[in-house]
């Protein structure tokens, strides 16, 4: 079921109300049949794998809490869980790009290999694989008691509002909320509702409506003039960001609805002055993923530098291969794991300057903060190329076409909804839509709600675009 | 939670307010960037139609060699001088596109007639789940009678038939595989899928060989004509709310039943295909063509197979004479409305290789007393000499059936017969007390070439009389299966 379907209209006041009306104890039941019911409207019999998983990691946090005192027969579990669980992701996820890439290396070196693999990657399987991971990891660090409810930890891994697309929880965040009895209280339905309908603008209204534009640019970079190129990649970076944040934020206010709080994933992430500070307000349930549960381990920054490097690089390299099965993600995260190894190269070796003008800091700020925009827009075109040749056509096109090519005709409405939402995002600078509203006047609340829910109605896209991570 | 009822009181009232904005600032343009069909209901208001066609690329695909290269509205115009006509054309459109476009035209409109394409292959699984069919159901949402603003959430929201591609596709093979085929004889297959693998597998042969473009096309006409309609037919559905809109507004309303390529799936498929075909029509003649006001025009069998333009695949894209033949068709049927200003006859080129006798609103009657009747003379030599078939086809009413009577053709060369033959029209229709298409082929060679004159008629020397309206011959070579 998604976000912005008439499905999910009907789908969320119904499951609120029984929420509400039913005694705590049967809401975690009525929450994992809804819950279900929200998976299984993409493709029922997907919810076996998820099943999967569930069972192994749930029985693992039970045998590693029981042999707590057994070293290594603890650890012996966690490794099971992980890589059984590691197993189903690479299985759906990856074994097709390896055996592709195979089968290419056979052909090179003239060895007749002709295998295909033709799986189709179930809706949201990295998100709540590494849901149920850190589950795992919690429940061997001690930091969590392993779940003895099957039904609750179902709904740990299978909550539906960020089942499919995140923010990735965490067990001491989400799985003790679910234990919690719920209280109605109006300002979690009134916040709920503010980020549901600041979600649904920033995806039906900004996202997919610059999605059009960015749809026709990488369909034939050719065919266009680099300053279209040039809006093109910039359209995506919007893109992307409203797309993601969008249903972030949706995921937010739905759970909000019932008193949930889920992990916050984005805090302006484009406001940044360096690829490291991108990485602390971009997909932060990830990011702080990949910290807690690879970088740590590693040695995070408390080594020498060339470590450090190397352990920077691991980091970005499995955030993209996280991404996507293909060489594309892999390069991003390689390109944006350089970037920052550069960024503190440099800091390294340039002296702090605090002595700066308050108009010389504005404008260093800005420049910071546009260098890195301009940045990662250029690596998002690595992230949604088709292909190594689309990417070659692209970047070909913009440096050669500024004289030729088509000009892309953008109308007028799409700048109005671009500077809304860049607008909104500066206003929310380190805070949330939810609690922005709260600071505001009740007329200007309701000014704001009446133009959000007229723009999410009456200036959305009506074409389709699905949730660009829905893929991931 | 006082509050809470308070504050979605005030939402509701804002929502009135919000369709009122949309409505008055943004509809009109929503309206025609999403359902620019819309366009067309409005021209016919503005142009104050009287008579106003509905249809889809039937109704105006053209061949490049037409004379004339108008739409077949344009033709059954001609048939009405003076009186306002206008035509509502959209690509892919069917019935449920007719029904609201219909529905958009004002109710203190001039229009009195209204004449909506009823093609046979919309009511198919193939178009009901088309690949178009997700793009034409969205830009319904708009049109549909509901406020303007919940009608824009709809289409938000995206609340239509939305389908992916393989989701159409894995709809129409669960119909294939799933809808039951009935014949009141021993047939071989349960269902379409089956019908087509069979097909497939046995081929059709040409030369000799195995011939795949024809094999293929063999296997559309199954899959495309497979189907049997009955009440639960989504477009069954639409075409009933278009005769209780027709009767609402007074209008009269006539259903054009395009034309199929009778002639090709009778000789790739067989008479199954053409049982089916005919089982389809009847259906529709006897749930629409007894209603008052309400006029079904049978066109299925009246075009030839050289008159359609697409070799490849199943459409009802017709050549200029094509057209025509529907037009006429439809004007006759027009007329009983406005009888003092139709034009009967109006001239029009008939191709090479072709030849038709239409009595229009008469007929012949053939029996004992006079067992020949609606003769087509010719000379083999102004035949292509490429020419490898004969078509022939006519539209007849019999009383009963007779072994006896047939569809001859004989051939002379310094006036004697050179040949003979017969087909039994039994072979090719077993409808009674009603009129009927019958459709075969027969193959040409040196003989007919050979001979200085042809005579195809109807012959029929029982008592019981055989009416027949049209008869009609087209000469062909099958370039389209030897041209891959």
């Amino acid at each position: 079921m998604l976000f912005n379907s008439i499905e999910y209209v009907i789908f969320l006041p119904i499951v609120v109300m029984l929420f509400y009306l039913l005694p705590h104890r049967f809401r975690w039941m009525m929450l994992l049949v809804a819950s279900c019911t929200f998976y299984m409207w993409f493709v029922p019999k997907y919810i076996l794998i998820l099943l999967i998983t569930i069972i192994v990691d749930y029985s693992a946090g039970i045998l590693m809490e029981k042999y707590a005192d057994n070293h290594k027969l603890k650890k012996r579990f966690l490794v099971i869980s992980i890589v059984s669980t590691c197993l189903v992701l690479f299985i759906f996820k990856y074994l097709g790009f390896v055996n592709d890439n195979l089968v290419a290396l056979c052909q090179s070196l003239n060895i007749n290999l002709n295998t295909t693999v033709d799986l189709i990657l179930p809706i949201g399987l990295s998100f709540h694989t590494f849901q149920s991971m850190s589950y795992v990891i919690e429940v061997y660090r001690g930091n969590q008691k392993a779940e003895r409810n099957f039904g609750i930890y179902s709904l740990y891994v299978m909550f539906f509002p960020q089942l499919v697309t995140g923010p990735i929880e965490r067990p001491g965040n989400l799985l003790r909320q679910l234990r919690e009895e719920k209280k109605y209280e109006y300002d979690n339905i009134s916040k709920g509702f503010r980020l549901i309908i600041f979600g649904l603008f920033i995806k039906m209204v900004v996202a997919d409506n610059v999605g059009a534009y960015v749809d026709m640019i990488y369909a034939d970079p050719n065919k266009y003039n680099s300053w279209d190129i040039i809006l093109g990649m910039f359209f995506y970076s919007f893109q992307i960001y409203g797309d993601f944040f969008g249903y972030s934020t949706i995921a937010l206010g739905s759970a909000k609805l019932m008193g949930f709080e889920i992990t916050d994933n984005f805090n302006t992430p484009y406001l940044t002055k360096s690829i490291a500070e991108f990485w602390h307000r971009w997909h932060i349930s990830l990011s702080t993923w990949f910290r807690d549960y690879v970088y740590f381990p590693l040695g995070g920054s408390r080594v020498k530098f060339g470590r450090w490097a190397f352990n920077i690089m691991v980091v970005f390299v499995l955030s993209g291969i996280w991404h996507g099965a293909a060489w594309n993600f892999l390069i991003w995260g390689a390109a944006h794991g350089l970037l920052h190894i550069i960024e503190k190269a440099i800091l390294n070796h340039l002296p702090e300057k605090d002595n700066r003008g308050k108009l010389e800091k504005i404008v260093v700020d800005a420049f910071k903060i546009a260098k890195t925009f301009i940045l990662v827009t250029l690596f998002w075109s690595l992230f949604r190329a088709t292909s190594f040749a689309n990417i070659s056509d692209l970047f070909t096109s913009l440096v050669n076409n500024f004289n030729t090519g088509e000009h892309l005709n953008v109308a007028n409405n799409i700048w109005v909804y671009l500077g809304l939402f860049i607008l909104i995002d500066v206003l929310l600078y380190n805070s949330r839509f939810d609690r922005w509203c709260d600071n505001r006047p009740a007329v200007v609340r309701w000014a704001i709600y009446f133009v959000l829910v007229f723009m999410i109605i009456a200036c959305s896209s009506v074409n389709n675009f699905p949730f660009i991570y829905f893929q991931f | 939670m006082k509050k809470l009822i308070y504050k979605f009181a005030l939402l509701a009232a804002l929502l009135v307010l919000m369709n009122w904005i949309y409505g008055k600032f943004f509809f009109k343009d929503d309206l025609l960037k999403h359902s620019d069909e819309v366009e067309l209901a409005w021209q016919v208001t503005n142009d104050s139609c009287v008579v106003v066609y509905t249809g889809e690329s039937s109704n105006h695909t053209f061949s490049w060699k037409d004379k004339d290269q108008r739409k077949i509205s344009d033709f059954i115009f001609d048939h009405f001088p003076g009186l306002r006509c206008g035509d509502m054309t959209k690509d892919a459109s069917h019935a449920e596109v007719y029904y609201y476009l219909l529905e958009n035209i004002p109710e203190d409109s001039p229009v009195k007639t209204v004449i909506v394409t009823m093609n046979l292959r919309s009511f198919g699984y193939g178009w009901i789940e088309s690949d178009l069919e997700t793009a034409v159901q969205k830009q319904l949402v708009l049109l549909k009678d509901y406020p303007p603003f919940f009608n824009r959430f709809m289409l938000a929201f995206k609340a239509y038939d939305i389908k992916s591609i393989d989701e159409r596709g894995d709809a129409r093979e669960w119909h294939r595989k799933h809808d039951k085929i009935t014949f009141p004889y021993p047939f071989k297959y349960d269902n379409v899928d089956d019908w087509d693998y069979a097909n497939a597998h046995q081929g059709v042969i040409l030369d000799g060989k195995w011939n795949q473009p024809l094999t293929e096309l063999a296997c559309h006409y199954i899959k495309t004509y497979g189907f049997q309609i009955h009440e639960n037919n989504p477009r069954i559905k639409d075409f009933d709310n278009i005769v209780k809109l027709a009767k609402e507004r007074g209008w009269h309303l006539i259903f054009n039943l395009l034309a199929e390529n009778v002639d090709r799936a009778n000789e790739l498929v067989g008479s199954d295909i053409l049982y089916i075909i005919r089982q389809n029509r009847d259906y529709l003649l006897n749930r629409y063509g007894n209603i008052e006001n309400v006029t079904v025009v049978d066109n299925i069998g009246d075009v030839r197979n050289g008159l359609f333009i697409d070799k490849n695949w199943t459409t009802e894209h017709y050549s200029e004479m094509g057209r025509r033949t529907i037009a006429n068709h439809v004007a006759q049927a027009v007329s009983n409305y406005y009888p003092d200003i139709y034009v009967e006859n109006i001239a029009y080129d008939i191709p090479k290789n072709h030849y038709r006798k239409d009595l229009g609103f008469d007929s012949l009657t053939v029996c004992s007393a006079m067992p020949y009747g609606l003769t087509i003379k010719g000379r083999p030599a102004d035949i292509d000499s490429n020419c490898e078939k004969v078509y022939i086809s006519s539209r007849i009413w019999k009383e009963e059936n007779s072994a006896a009577s047939a569809i001859v053709m004989e051939l002379y060369k310094n006036g004697a017969k050179t040949h003979f033959s017969n087909l039994p029209l039994n072979d090719m229709t077993d409808a009674t007390g009603m009129w009927d298409f019958t459709t075969s082929v027969l193959p040409i060679d040196s003989t007919f070439f050979d001979a200085n004159e042809f005579r195809i008629f109807l012959y029929n020397p029982t008592d019981s009389p055989i009416h027949i309206k049209s008869l009609d011959v087209s000469f062909e070579y099958d370039d389209y299966a030897r041209a891959k």
